[in-house]
């Protein structure tokens, strides 16, 4: 304790105080640290709260069942469940059904639906209605004998503005139809599920709605404790083959597997800025412990151990860590508030649907952001206080200074940084370790380190060999800067490492998102070809469920001799935990408009078989992460039949929700069972005609004739949308960028600062033995020169690494897919010239500080 | 501190400190032999550069020598571990510089307290003997000041008050007048002499001024990092 003490006043008085005089300087990488804790932990913040309630919501619906049977891309037949409550081992079974749908007014929101059974459910979910004159039972009665009549979740209630006894009418796919409210769920167990934002109706008005007669979506089950495999063996017995029987959480996972996939891509690039942060910390406690050499001297000289200078400079690291941190709180507060909205619309839109209606804040979270930040900064804090550990007492005596070299010589740290790149070829070959590509990322971290570790012989090589040539061409001022920058060792090198950082990170992101961008906008124009899309109501957000209505159908063929009308059916299905779409289509309508985006196999060759219906082709998402390729077997149970088919092709597919696989469906109809048209795809035969005006016509002409039984998208709005949902959710992305970006300018602006204070009393010379305030300042210029020019330029190169990283690696084993890869050099020669105007932009302040006292003076200083 | 046993407390043989820089090779000091008894006032003369900076680091235990035996009150400095090092900076000398060496964040009162929070005294234990020495000083109303709001002759005054505040055998004082002017100088020495005489410490001073020559007791000379006869 008293050591404890003892050292805090040493440190207040040697650390803090000198702080305190260089407030400035402390306060840029406060604010850097800062900037970068803030993102972190925003961001995991963020992600969290979508995973929670994404999980809450899985977790209050699936509620106590144990099991659950589900038919894949289908339903369950309702009889099962008299047959399933005889078996002697299951508890209690209960059928559900959901579906979003809507008040039928103009913007309203779609909420979710659901269907059940009260009695039979009561054992299996908690919900209890909201009164207190204790008419509950009767209610749940109502609901049963009732038809078409409904009770909301209390949120829903409020922002429908409905109270019970009004009524309302529901649009779904095939219906407008009046409910009647009965009453309302208490705020606790199922309906806080989707932020609150649902209905509960009986089953068979439900069916009656939607027109799904004698069928459910599962049944729940829970079976008696000591129930075994072999019950569960003789439970399948009772079913249907095409009828499986599940562990209820299997959904829950696969979503939360994509929701964790996206949090540790996004806290990976919002971990970017602390480490950006870090080389802050790192240059200001190098700095301090390089510049205070002498007063270390006198410190040891003094009675101070080794250790106790060691702990001296941890702590300043450990200090900016704590403080940084601090500072964080109120920044995280402000940007959590931009970042909530859009990351759960990302999510929302990426990979399942969340309703985030609170931020909770997790201890483990909050505690987890301070650890790293204050971590990084003891760990950046390192290497300077084993340095500053080195000073020996005697440097205190007046000693000629001549042998003090520095102790690391560029050359050697240029051999570990080598080292580091050549690791990473082998590292990014490495596959991903539970899902996460890992190894990708430790190879990105080397590659950081590896650059960075070049930084000084590069610094030293280039100043050098330029020297001569700069005294020839570009007068004094420029030759001085060359030296200077050659003979400064490590300090220079550590913002310069700071800037490559930041560059590559921002050539890299650029490079790929570009890549990104043009890959998805290509095959956006090839795949979703159609000039006018059709789903029956809601259709999309019921994942195409639900038939299109006959009468629709009828209506169309009138329009045949116009247009090309081709069907297709969609089923969402799960290959082990890995969810993927099923996608049936008329292949040769298709192809005879637009075609696929072709990876693997010769598309001459597959074409003319894919027409035939003699296999399938899967996309690159699927192909990744089920490991099947061309020449695999594609196996399937799809609603009631089983299907096996050869694997043709590898086409690219950004869809977001995992993996496709395409198959004819004609062929599928005929082999297999008939299926309905989940939606239509209609191309204008006449090409040569304004499309745009021919869809608006078209599309007009079918709401005239059938109302808004429909839903449409034009070719245009749907490709549109897509590109629109990639850019929103690369905003995240950007902002991440861009505050990297500031915190490595904040890094050179302190640096060239420093570097100029440092060196106050030679500059005083040289002004004394006749250089102008202008030549001094022109070297000033230059030495910034140096740093960015090279900084920028190995950032560069550093960054092209790293967007192959990012595509080929990162993404393929995070989300499954590649792109082609491109370089947008408009952007990268706009932004290079910015950025490095920006850097030396940075060096003003320094030029500034150089005469702010009277040479005069500082000549006499110590 | 263990008490005095033996009558001499400094003795060197064959002290060498060679200095590598590079392939070429420094000497420093070279085969120096030294038999200092307690209680005297050394003054150690020489050119610049004849090596009196090296010797004194090595009677301080700042430096470690190349070749040859030290034992300076009676810690034998040839092999010893760097923790032993610095606890033997801390309690059994005192060092005071040319450039007086305070450190620039502490006022005079923490600057002279630090060595004995470093041996692991506490403020309140420390600060009655720093009052005394400032007092002894001059420099009572100096001790919230910073160094740079000192002057010179306040500086060393400062320097000399840390170098006393462990109670330390012996004062080692590399050119402690080489920043001063002639009258604070004197003032330095003075003290310096007073030291020596009324609390019975070695003093062991070195500088190529002349001002401390008429109150040695023990001459020495440096040249060329030998020892050599003084005229
Ligand atoms: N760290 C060092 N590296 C190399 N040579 C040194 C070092 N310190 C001192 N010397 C050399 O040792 C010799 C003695 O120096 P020093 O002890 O400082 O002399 P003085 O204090 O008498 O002026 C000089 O030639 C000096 O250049
Ligand atoms: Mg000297």
């Amino acid at each position: 304790m008293k050591k404890f003490l003892f050292f805090s006043r040493l440190f207040i008085w040697f650390s803090l105080r000198d702080m305190r005089k260089h407030m400035g300087r402390a306060a840029t990488v406060l604010f850097g640290i800062a900037l970068g804790a803030a993102v972190f932990t925003s961001v995991r913040l963020s992600v969290n709260a979508s995973l929670d309630s994404f999980t809450k919501s899985m977790d209050l619906i699936a509620g106590r069942a144990d099991h659950v049977l589900t038919r894949p891309g289908g339903y369950v037949p309702e009889y099962l469940i008299a047959r399933l409550l005889d078996h002697p081992m299951i508890r209690n079974a209960s059928p559900v059904l959901t579906t979003y749908t809507r008040v039928s007014q103009d913007g309203s929101e779609p909420f979710l639906l659901i269907g059940f059974d009260p009695i039979l459910d009561r054992p299996l979910r908690n919900w209890r209605i909201n009164d207190k004159s204790g008419q509950s039972p009767v209610v749940w009665l109502d609901l049963l004998k009732e038809p078409f009549t409904l009770i909301l979740g209390e949120p829903l209630a409020r922002q429908l503005n409905r109270a019970p006894g009004d009524s309302l009418y529901l649009e779904h796919a095939h219906q407008k139809t009046r409910f009647k409210i009965l009453g309302m769920l208490e705020r606790s167990g199922l309906s806080l599920a989707e932020g609150g934002r649902i209905a509960l109706t009986d089953i068979a008005t439900f069916q009656e709605f939607t027109g799904l007669f004698g069928k459910v979506d599962r049944i729940d089950l829970q079976l008696k404790p000591l129930a075994t495999a072999r019950d569960r063996a003789d439970i399948q017995r009772l079913l249907p083959e095409s009828i499986q029987l599940n562990p209820p959480t299997a959904k829950r996972e696969s979503g939360q597997m994509m929701i964790r996939a996206y949090q540790l891509n996004l806290s990976i690039l919002s971990f970017a800025s602390l480490f950006v942060g870090m080389f802050l910390v790192y240059s200001l406690v190098a700095l301090n412990a390089a510049s205070r050499r002498h007063e270390l001297a006198i410190l040891r000289a003094t009675g101070a151990s080794a250790y106790h200078v060691f702990f001296i400079f941890l702590a300043e690291g450990a200090f900016l860590g704590i403080t940084g941190w601090l500072v964080a709180i109120p920044l995280g507060n402000f940007l959590i508030k931009y970042l909530l909205h859009g990351v759960s619309q990302t999510i929302s839109t990426l990979f399942v649907r969340v309703q985030v209606d609170t931020l909770s804040l997790s201890v483990s979270e909050i505690a987890f952001g301070f650890a790293v930040t204050v971590g990084i900064s003891i760990l950046a804090a390192y290497q300077p206080a084993r340095e500053a550990m080195q000073v020996a007492p005697k440097e205190a005596l007046e000693i000629s200074q001549l042998g003090m070299r520095p102790r690391k010589s560029p050359g050697q740290l240029a051999i570990w940084g080598l080292i580091c790149i050549l690791l990473v070829l082998p590292l990014s070959r490495l596959p991903a370790v539970l899902d996460m590509p890992l190894p990708g990322y430790l190879a990105i971290l080397l590659l950081f380190v590896g650059f960075s570790l070049l930084a000084p012989w590069a610094l030293q090589r280039i100043s050098h060999s330029s020297s001569a040539v700069l005294l020839k061409r570009a007068g004094i001022p420029a030759y001085l800067a060359s030296r200077y920058v050659r003979d400064s060792g490590t300090r220079t090198a550590v913002s310069v490492g700071a800037l490559i950082t930041a560059v590559a990170l921002f050539t890299a992101l650029v490079i790929m998102i570009y890549s990104f961008r043009q890959t998805v906008t290509y095959w956006t124009y090839e795949t979703i070809k159609g000039d006018l899309f059709l789903t029956s109501k809601m259709g999309e957000i019921n994942r195409f469920r639900y038939p299109i209505p006959q009468q629709v159908i009828d209506d169309l063929q009138d329009y045949r001799s116009e247009i090309d009308i081709l069907p297709n059916r969609r089923f969402f299905l799960n290959y082990g935990k890995f969810p993927y779409e099923f996608e049936l289509m008329d292949m040769q309508g298709f192809m005879q408009y637009a075609s696929f985006f072709w990876l693997k196999g010769n598309p001459k060759a597959i074409r003319p078989m894919l027409k035939r219906g003699e296999g399938v082709i899967v996309s690159e998402v699927f192909s990744n992460r089920t490991g099947l390729t061309v020449g695999d077997v594609f196996k399937a149970q799809i609603e009631e039949s089983y299907l096996e088919l050869p694997i043709i092709g590898i086409v690219r597919d950004y869809r977001t929700q995992g993996g496709v696989v395409f198959y004819s469906m004609p062929h599928f109809n005929a082999q297999y069972h008939q299926t309905y048209w989940g939606g239509l795809r209609f191309f204008f035969k006449d090409r040569s005609q304004d499309l745009d005006l021919a869809v608006a016509k078209l599309r007009n002409d079918i709401i005239d004739r059938m109302g808004d039984k429909v839903d449409m998208y034009s070719g245009k709005g749907l490709r549109g949308a897509v590109l629109k949902i990639f850019d929103e959710t690369f905003a995240v992305t950007t902002v991440l960028l861009l505050i990297a970006l500031v915190i490595a300018a904040l890094g050179i602006a302190t640096t060239l600062t420093v570097l100029v204070l440092e060196r106050s009393r030679q500059l005083n010379t040289l002004f004394a033995v006749g250089a102008s305030f202008r030549q001094i300042r022109s070297m000033i210029f230059w030495e910034a020169g140096f740093m960015v020019v090279i900084g920028e330029l190995a950032g560069v190169v550093c960054g092209f690494v790293l967007s192959c990283l990012l595509v080929f690696v990162i993404n393929r084993q995070s989300f499954g897919w590649t792109f082609l890869y491109g370089v947008n050099w408009g952007a990268l020669g706009a932004s290079i010239p910015l950025i490095i105007l920006t850097a030396l932009a940075a060096a003003l302040p320094a030029v500034k500080m150089v005469f702010r006292k009277p040479p005069a003076t500082l000549l006499r200083e110590r | 501190m263990k008490p005095e046993s033996s009558r001499s407390v400094i003795s060197a043989k064959g002290l060498t400190r060679v200095y590598k820089l590079g392939d070429s090779e420094v000497i420093g000091i070279s085969q120096v032999d030294l038999e200092i008894a307690a209680g005297e006032l050394v003054v150690l003369k020489g050119n610049s550069g004849s090596g009196k900076s090296t010797l004194l680091s090595l009677l301080a235990g700042l430096d470690r020598p190349t070749r040859g035996d030290l034992t300076v009150a009676n810690h034998d400095l040839n092999d010893t571990s760097d923790a032993d090092l610095t606890h033997f900076r801390r309690q059994v000398v005192g060092m005071i510089f040319q450039s007086f060496n305070l450190l620039p964040t502490l006022n005079v009162l923490e600057n002279i307290c630090l060595p004995a929070l470093l041996a692991g005294k506490s403020v309140a234990e420390s600060r009655p003997k720093a009052m005394a020495l400032l007092e002894w000083l001059g420099l009572d109303a100096r001790l919230n000041h910073l160094p740079a709001q000192l002057s010179g002759g306040e500086m060393q005054r400062t320097a000399i008050a840390r170098a006393l505040i462990n109670d330390p055998a012996i004062i080692l004082a590399d050119e402690p007048t080489g920043n001063l002017d002639s009258r604070n100088g004197q003032i330095v020495i003075d003290l310096l002499a007073e030291l020596n005489r009324k609390w019975d410490r070695t003093v062991f001073i070195a500088t190529h001024s002349t001002l401390a020559d008429d109150r040695a007791s023990v001459k020495i000379g440096l040249k060329d990092g030998m020892l050599t006869s003084l005229p």
